[in-house]
């Protein structure tokens, strides 16, 4: 978070703030300390891929710095428990990753949707802490302007957008499914992405797009 | 049109040569002939796809500034209140004293979502802490949330807040005004009375329509740059770069000319981003001023729906009478607008059909709700659906073609022409002549099929306002700026297209900058004006920069400056070729810069459109699929293909929403919205989407540029509505047309038949 306030008034940094309303962990040592123990808890049930009861029974709270595997990259991050893994990407992160929108916030518009061990998930409605260990992969990882993926140089040929918002979400949504499903048809396709809402209506067009798109080498990233 | 003889290069058996050329020059007082453009008219990408489909366009949603605070909203959880006491004391202790405002105590309430509170916090997280810290307490006062409730004599009185432009009367019921709009009356009810009492056929309905919701994917928001001091740039997802400007000054006591506006890209407005910074806008500039810092301030997608505006809903009293030959001759009809606190605009009935007697009445019913906005094109589908039902509706009586019905009682101007056409080839792509002769008669099992048809109109004529600059530098780069907005529909494509063309460059070569008010003024995006606005600014800029590029070169070429010729990456003329580049280098340090504004002859105004849909409809769930639908829609001339086909893809699209799903839901008790949020108010999804045909219109005359967002969006809805009856019998008046209608209308029609 770049700029920190001299007005006393206002909080100096989440991580101050969030101890005082929260009696759960007191003091900077005893939660930096806490936070390590939670974190190996969290990093552990990640590998496993399994919920350890441990660390479910022990609150988390305050504010902890934690890693994300953003596009193949570690990032440190600090986040609250609550913290979702795309606001942690758009908010907390620095320098952000807003390629993921928030259009819902409740998991039904898919903006937000990014991969994560594989699997196309909402980003607004997993936890960061919960992605803690796992592979995240947003649109910024398929592939850059200059250099982008199938799935996206499709997008721009066909026309499979208008405003972009959805985009994001849409290419993600359309990567996945391709990586699973090479030769998808126009019904697996839409099937594919039934949870991404595009308001301004490029559905026929971002059809098109993933079905040139699976002609094109798929789910591939940018060369 | 002014045809040039120009000396160009040729090389014959390795000699080259000076030949003479006859090129064409249109100037900029026209466009020339539309099929004989090179990138304007033709399948171009768009220029900021490629930022698009890899998540490093900039929206409003993703600016963070240094020092940034996260802004949140508390809304009015009644319908009408008082407020009566405000306890700040916990929030306060969570952000600091200045991070959290609020409304006085005793101010009124007029709508769920009216602005109570705002914080401001160092993360999302601490933000919703300090909301939900603040204590309220409310009186509530007698409220109406519903368009019948509005109307009945005894209703509470709707008041407006101050600054709300309507000026309502007491009751739920505002001031009529008659005959506005395409249907001015020309008589009174007791005449257009008396000629009913002579017609062959006379249909009585009322048609409904419910409050809608524009549901942009990137919720209202803003990001304020105020650090204290006397100037501030805001970035704002708007529909007008310029709009905010004055407000954000007004708010934080700067002057406008310090106030810089940025809207790169934004994520989908409808109707509802226009040109206001709105709430999210104003209390974001109040923190910020307070605080003297930035604070970014959006909207969570329930208070989108409950508190950033609606389309408006309607309730249309119409009776249409007509004759056997299939003469539209006679209709009254009383339309009311539901606007909530807000008059809305709604479309006059008989909509753009002719009859000799009409009477036609527009009221506002106001109602305890967010004040309506306009909704892509504001009150023409609403009162689009009630013509083509009605006009549906007397064809089936008279047992007459319900398309040559249509093409009887277009307007005997010159639009006719337009509609007879776009019938004509709409009724080819869908096969109209599959449609049942007896509404629902055909198919044995559950699944039946049907056709309809509408057709609609629109302005989206130009406004002069806009200021484009073309820079050529030295190296060859070439700019086109202006401070317009591009709200997803095009914009940077067809500016893009062209200076390039004008130039004899490719797409590649021209960059545009646009979203910045420190660019030349541009109108804001509403009412399909920008393409007609911004385009012809574009071409005299364009032609400008040509004209000047021609002056510094001919001495170069030993060529007259009128006898220049750019095509090809090359500037040519006296039998001799430059490069763009070798050209560019000869200009001063500075390169050239060229302005250019709106010329009237290259904007038209008056854009049409017929749509057709096939529906099937499951007799035995009531379930709807829309399987096809085509759209043939004119522009004059079109700017851009792909991006006109995607824009009439997505007019198909809503309006299939409006048929189909979408409606606000209030609860009358509670004056509170049911729905308000993308899962329970129902916006078309991929599993939804039928085979959709965009059809541009070419055979559209008029070289002229003309918006064409909206009327896509205007007759879809009639022509589903129509194929719904045309497939099962079934004639459903209220929208959305959901299956429990199907299966009421079945029953009622069994029960009709004994």
């Amino acid at each position: 978070m770049p700029g920190t306030s001299n007005d006393p008034a206002i909080p100096k940094s989440p991580v101050n703030s969030g101890w005082s309303r929260r009696n759960f962990l007191k003091g900077v040592g005893a939660a930096a300390i806490a936070a390590d123990t939670i974190l190996q808890r969290v990093e552990k049930s990640a590998a496993a891929d399994t919920v350890d009861p441990a660390a479910v029974d022990t609150p988390i709270s305050g504010s902890i710095p934690i890693t994300l595997n953003v596009n193949g990259r570690p990032r440190q991050v600090t986040v609250e428990p609550r913290t979702t893994l795309v606001s942690a990407l758009r908010d907390r992160l620095d320098p952000a990753v807003t390629g993921p929108k928030v259009g819902c916030n409740m998991g039904t518009c898919g903006a937000c949707t990014v991969i994560l061990n594989g699997k196309p998930v909402y980003g607004c409605s997993i936890l960061a802490i919960d992605a803690v260990g796992k592979q995240i992969s947003t649109v910024e990882g398929f592939g850059t302007p200059e250099n982008m993926s199938p799935v996206q140089a499709a997008m721009v040929e066909k026309d499979g957008m208008m405003c972009g918002f959805c985009t994001s979400g849409f290419v993600t949504s359309i990567t996945a499914l391709l990586r699973t499903n090479p030769n998808p048809t126009l019904d697996q396709v839409k099937a594919g992405c039934k949870g991404n809402f595009c308001r301004c209506g490029s559905y026929p067009h971002l059809f098109e797009a993933a079905l040139t798109a699976a002609k094109n080498g798929g789910g591939r990233t940018g060369t | 049109m002014a045809t040039k003889t120009i000396k160009i290069p040729k090389v014959v058996n390795g000699v080259t040569t000076a030949v003479d050329v006859q090129v064409e020059d249109y100037g900029n007082a026209s466009w020339g002939p539309n099929n004989k453009h090179r990138l304007i008219n033709s399948r171009m990408p768009r220029p900021d796809a490629p930022a698009k489909t890899t998540g490093t366009a900039m929206y409003t949603h993703d600016v963070r500034v240094p020092g940034m605070l996260f802004g949140k909203m508390l809304l009015s959880p009644y319908a009408h209140a008082t407020v009566k006491s405000i306890d700040l004391t916990a929030a306060k202790k969570i952000v600091g004293d200045k991070a959290v405002m609020a409304i006085a105590v005793g101010a009124e309430l007029h709508y769920e979502g009216a602005p109570v509170a705002a914080v401001a916090a160092a993360t999302p997280e601490l933000a919703d802490d300090a909301v939900r810290a603040i204590k309220v307490e409310y009186t509530q006062v007698p409220h109406v949330v519903k368009g019948d409730d509005a109307l009945k004599p005894d209703a509470p009185p709707v008041s407006l807040p101050a600054g709300a432009a309507g000026r309502g009367t007491g009751g739920g019921m505002g001031a009529g005004r008659a005959g506005r709009g395409g249907g001015t009356s020309q008589g009174t009810p007791e005449q257009v009375e008396a000629v009913l009492a002579t017609c062959d056929a006379v249909v009585e309905a009322e048609y409904r329509t419910p409050i809608l919701h524009h549901c942009c994917m990137e919720t209202h928001s803003i990001v304020v740059d105020y650090n204290g001091g006397d100037s501030a740039t805001i970035y704002c997802s708007t529909q007008g770069t310029f709009g905010g400007i004055a407000e954000a000054a007004r708010e934080l006591s700067i002057p406008q000319g310090n106030v810089t506006a940025i809207v790169q890209h934004m994520g989908g407005g409808f109707g509802s981003k226009g040109g206001s910074i709105g709430i999210v806008g104003q209390w974001a500039c109040r923190l910020s001023k307070q605080l003297s810092r930035p604070v970014k301030m959006v909207m969570d997608r329930r208070q989108e729906f409950i508190a950033t505006g609606n389309g408006p809903g309607s309730i249309q009293k119409v009776k249409a009478g007509a004759n056997k030959d299939g003469t539209l001759v006679a209709v009254s009809s009383t339309q009311y607008s539901l606007g909530g606190i807000q008059r809305a605009n709604i479309a006059a009935l008989p909509y753009q059909y002719a009859a000799k007697t009409v009477y036609s009445q527009q009221l506002p019913c106001l109602t305890n709700e967010d004040a309506s906005v306009p909704l892509r094109a504001p009150g023409h589908p609403q009162a689009n659906f009630a013509s083509e039902s009605l006009m549906d509706e007397l064809a089936f009586k008279l047992n007459i073609d319900p398309l040559e019905f249509r093409k009887k009682n277009a307007p005997r101007n010159g639009m006719n022409v337009a509609w007879q056409r776009q019938l004509d080839r709409g009724a080819k792509e869908i096969g109209w002549e599959r449609r049942n002769m007896v509404p629902g008669a055909v198919g044995t099992g559950p699944l039946r099929r049907g056709l309809g048809c509408g057709i609609g109109a629109w302005g989206g004529g130009g406004r002069a306002q806009c200021v484009v600059t073309v820079d050529i530098k030295q190296d060859g780069s070439v700019t086109a700026s202006v401070g317009s907005q591009d709200l997803g529909t095009g914009t940077r494509t067809y500016i893009r297209a062209i200076v390039a063309e004008e130039l004899g460059l490719e797409m590649p070569d021209v960059l545009e900058r646009i979203g910045n008010s420190t660019y030349g003024n541009a109108n804001s995006s509403g009412g399909s004006t920008t393409a007609a606005s911004l385009g012809p600014a574009v071409k005299d800029a364009a032609y400008n920069a040509r004209i000047e590029m021609s002056r510094r070169v001919a001495p170069l070429l030993g060529a007259e400056a009128d006898a220049v010729l750019f095509d090809g990456r090359q500037v040519m003329g006296g039998g001799k070729a430059l490069s763009w580049k070798q050209a560019c280098a000869a200009l001063p340090a500075a390169g050239i810069s060229v302005k250019g504004q709106f010329v009237a002859s290259l904007s038209g105004n008056g854009a049409h459109g017929a749509s057709f849909a096939e529906v099937e409809v499951d007799i035995e769930t009531g379930h709807i699929r829309v399987i096809k639908m085509v759209h043939v829609q004119d522009a004059g001339l079109p700017l851009s293909r792909l991006t006109m086909e995607s824009q009439i893809n997505g007019g198909m699209i809503q309006s299939m929403g409006m048929a189909l799903f979408e409606g606000r839901v209030m609860d009358a008790d509670l004056g509170v919205m049911v729905n308000p949020a993308l899962n329970e108010y129902k916006i078309p999804g991929t599993l939804e989407i039928p085979e959709t045909v965009p059809v541009i219109d070419d055979e559209d005359p008029r070289q002229v540029v003309i918006g064409c967002a909206e009327p896509a969006n205007i007759p879809g809805v009639g022509a589903i509505a129509n194929a719904i009856f045309n497939a099962c019998g079934v004639r459903v008046r209220e929208l959305p047309i959901t299956p429990d209608k199907i299966l009421s209308g079945l029953m009622a029609n069994a029960a009709k038949k004994g």
